[in-house]
């Protein structure tokens, strides 16, 4: 049942990011050259309603389904890795406009370039995972 | 534009999504570690990938999800292609974005996607839309480091190999 949730979830995430665009390579070089505010409003107001809601819930101590208090930890930072990280991120994100949702977009629309930025991406995964001990945080 | 979901109605039900995976899966929204389940499959000798993976499994059912709503909308014919006016991006200079003949830049992007979204602890959905919602100073500096490698690919990068 929860997974069944949770499958539901991504699909409605997966519908607006194909819905509104975001997915699209187009729509990122648009963004990364300033020609357009579509991205710029969509992650902005994505980020605004996210942090009403998170406020909302502290406010009213809203629990979950399961019945529990929601507790939200913010992410640690890590200087090399937030930095370092991040810009590797963005190389990544701007040669092919696929980021980490929108891989599992192109593996369902263009499958055969999906599975090759998947591959990639789960080798770049393995890739830290073997440098971790070497890589300043 | 007609056939596109304006960004004042698509963003605000993107960052209800935070809200609704807190509420209904107790889980903080985030995408990436998915991948760092998947790599767990077959690379459980790295001490890294030795974990909790039940952890990240909500990752691959929400993963699982975005790939049916990409083959709904694919096969009933309702994904809608962006008319990017722009003379300079690289994708309007190519006969198909999607082409196979791309697929090195495809893998070696995929590369950096999955190596800084471990290394910086969170993508684009993670950092950006949850962690910023958060006011997490963590999330603000790696959201402007995605943002300026974006824009040293789009602006060098790929001017570059175009070229070759």
């Amino acid at each position: 049942m929860k997974g069944l949730i949770t499958g539901v979830l991504g699909f409605v995430f997966g519908a607006i990011l194909i819905a509104s665009q975001a997915f699209e390579w187009g729509r990122i070089q648009e963004m990364f050259y300033f020609e357009s505010f579509h991205m710029f409003g969509l992650i902005l107001s994505a980020i605004a309603t996210a942090a009403i809601s998170l406020v909302i819930i502290k406010k009213w101590k809203i629990k979950s389904v399961y019945g529990n208090e929601i507790i939200i930890h913010p992410k640690p930072i890590r200087k090399f890795g937030n930095i370092v990280g991040g810009l590797s991120y963005g190389l990544g994100w701007g040669l092919t406009g696929a980021c980490a949702g929108p891989v599992f977009i192109l593996i369902g629309i263009h499958w055969s370039i999906g599975l090759i930025v998947f591959v990639g991406a789960v080798l770049g995964t393995v890739l830290y995972g073997v440098l971790k001990e070497k890589l300043p945080e | 534009m007609e056939n596109i979901l304006p960004w004042y109605i698509g963003g605000p039900l993107l960052g209800l999504i935070v809200p609704l995976v807190l509420i209904l899966r107790e889980k903080q929204l985030g995408i990436s570690s998915s991948l760092k389940y998947v790599g767990s499959l077959f690379a459980s000798k790295i001490p890294f990938f030795n974990y909790k993976r039940e952890n990240d499994l909500w990752q691959i059912q929400f993963a699982f999800g975005i790939v049916i709503a990409a083959i709904v909308f694919s096969q009933m014919g309702l994904v809608t292609k962006p008319e990017i006016e722009s003379s300079k991006a690289y994708v309007t200079q190519m006969d198909s974005i999607y082409d196979l003949g791309n697929w090195l830049l495809f893998l070696i992007g995929g590369v950096f996607v999955g190596f800084g979204a471990r290394y910086a602890n969170g993508c684009t959905a993670g950092h950006c839309i949850m962690g910023n919602a958060q006011l997490s100073l963590s999330s603000l500096i790696t959201t402007i480091c995605f943002f300026i490698g974006g824009l040293v690919a789009v602006h060098f990068v790929l001017p570059l190999i175009e070229l070759i």
